[in-house]
């Protein structure tokens, strides 16, 4: 039997660019063109002022850990070797909040309000971008 | 006062079978619980003229299927969508309709097969139980190991223990509270005795939560009926008065701003007692949505029965059991009951003031129950205020 693959994002017309901007591992946000407003996820209008007027923005990849699950259930076969795995809510510092899952720490050291750096997880042709603990090695994770 | 205050009124209420009931279908479950509301109110299906119910997402046109069903042309009828938050809007939409003289007699209910359909197969007890394939989110989720509503709701629990020192032991002081109840309901699912040891002692499912702060997974269904006050007083069963409702919707986002620890339940509760005129000292007994325990700790605060922040100190208190302050989910709620999506969570007060029960399952001189509905992605809150007539 194959090993099962852990999923990979299916973009919507909305979200493409997040994407291809991931796999040449930079994290960008969507910017009102018309008042600056940050958001999460990918939308075609700006949700505080409803501009059409989307533009993409880098932001730093540095934020905090808002909230955090340890998954000990399996509910998908490619997870069934990460359990217990930490899921988060990030908030990255230019404001936006966005699930991930927080790498490189065990998850009984996980706190809210930690600090995270994210990191890029190359997958099957995508990207998607993980965060460990502020202060760990940047980059691509083994 | 507000002119829809008491003007309505429940006058029948049904279940159908409730746990592992694999010979019926969503549909069926929920045709036995709305004959069941009918005899009780002593009606048929020539005296309905609108329906609004809901049940698994797979099924299209659910209003439709159910009244080919039972035989009943509508004037009035619709499926609805606003997760657990539905059942109490259902009936808020009943009252509407028939104010605004679209209907008299409104059917309102909710089946699932949710034992039945993630039990067929290894395969279907892996997935999320009841969204359909092609409505799974496939980005900003399913790429981290993020499923089932479990864990979105678990992310609240963490962000209230952080910010209020919410622990464990309070989530457990919910889940044995409710379990004393079910032991004493020959309905519920659940009749074992469960103790704070048994609690941690389960596995853990999305940390915080383990096994016992999660709701069931069962099949079942519930209806009510909704007509004016003034038609109630001529039929068979005991009326139950609406005093008040109202819904409020975080719809911008449950990781937005400050949803996950204070719900939309605050906005949806104010209203709903405004209409009533009536405040959360009023309130006798509550049925409280309980998809996950920490929903009811939230909700309590948000409802104003305790300070944000203290909703653990008032679990422990003993107030949510059958002779505390506030008994709560007095038939074991959808953690030891079953799941019905709240619809259980309106018969259980309706019939509380009707005074149906036995005295070891009767909340004694219950005068004003109040019953929530909580889902929809977490955002979604209505609130449903009942008075004895």
């Amino acid at each position: 039997m194959a090993e099962a693959r852990k999923p990979v994002p299916v973009p919507s017309l909305e979200s493409w660019p997040y994407w291809e901007a991931l796999k040449a591992h930079r994290l960008m946000m969507p910017r009102c063109g018309a008042c600056g407003h940050r958001w999460f996820p990918p939308s075609l209008l700006c949700p505080a002022c409803n501009a059409r007027d989307v533009t993409w923005a880098e932001v730093s990849g540095c934020g905090k850990v808002w909230s955090f699950v340890v998954m000990h259930r399996v509910y998908h076969p490619a997870f069934a070797a990460e359990v217990p795995y930490v899921v988060a809510l990030i908030e990255l510092a230019e404001g936006p909040r966005m699930i991930s899952n927080v790498v490189g720490i065990p998850p009984d050291a996980v706190r809210c309000e930690m600090p995270v750096q994210v990191v890029f997880d190359d997958r099957d042709g995508a990207t998607v971008p993980l965060f460990a603990p502020a202060g760990a090695a940047a980059g691509r994770i083994a | 006062m507000h002119p829809l205050r008491d003007k309505y009124a429940i006058v029948g209420t049904g279940k159908s079978r409730l746990g592992r009931v694999p010979d019926l279908s969503a549909l069926g479950l929920l045709e036995d619980a709305m004959k069941n509301a009918l005899d009780e109110a002593g009606l048929t299906n020539r005296d309905i003229d609108g329906i609004v119910c809901r049940g698994p997402d797979d099924i299209y046109a659910h209003h439709q299927e159910i009244a080919a069903r039972l035989g009943i042309n509508c004037a009035f009828s619709t499926s609805l969508d606003n997760g657990g938050a539905s059942q109490i809007l259902a009936v808020m939409l009943a009252v509407m309709a028939i104010e605004a003289g679209l209907a008299t007699t409104v059917l309102c209910g909710y089946g699932r097969d949710s034992w039945s359909r993630t039990h067929r197969s290894g395969e279907g007890r892996m997935q999320q139980n009841l969204v359909p394939s092609e409505q799974r989110p496939r980005e900003h989720g399913p790429e981290f190991g993020y499923f089932a509503a479990v864990a979105t709701h678990a992310l609240g629990a963490r962000r209230h223990m952080f910010q209020y020192g919410t622990t464990r032991e309070d989530f457990a002081a919910i889940a044995v509270a409710f379990r004393e109840h079910a032991r004493r309901n020959p309905e519920a699912v659940m009749r074992e005795p469960l103790t704070r040891e048994d609690y941690f002692a389960a596995r853990l499912i999305a940390d915080p939560f383990g096994l016992y702060d999660c709701s069931l997974v069962t099949d079942g269904a519930g209806a009510v009926i909704v007509t004016s006050a003034e038609r109630a007083r001529d039929l068979r069963a005991r009326p139950v008065l609406i005093k008040g409702f109202a819904s409020f919707n975080n719809t911008g986002g449950w990781y937005l701003e400050d949803h996950m620890v204070s719900t939309a339940a605050g906005e949806s509760a104010e209203r709903a007692f405004r209409m009533a005129g009536l405040g959360p000292a009023d309130i006798d007994t509550a049925q409280i949505y309980d998809c996950f325990t920490y929903m009811v700790l939230t909700q309590l605060e948000d409802y104003g029965f305790c300070k944000k922040g203290e909703g653990g100190a008032f679990v422990r208190s003993g107030a949510l059991a059958l002779e505390g302050s506030l008994p709560t989910n007095t038939s074991g709620g959808q953690l030891s009951e079953a799941h019905v999506e709240g619809m259980l969570q309106i018969v259980e007060g309706v019939r509380q003031l009707q005074s149906v029960y036995p005295p070891e399952r009767q909340v004694r001189n219950a005068d004003v129950a109040l019953v929530s509905g909580h889902g929809g992605n977490t955002v979604c809150h209505s609130s449903l205020i009942l008075g004895r007539a």
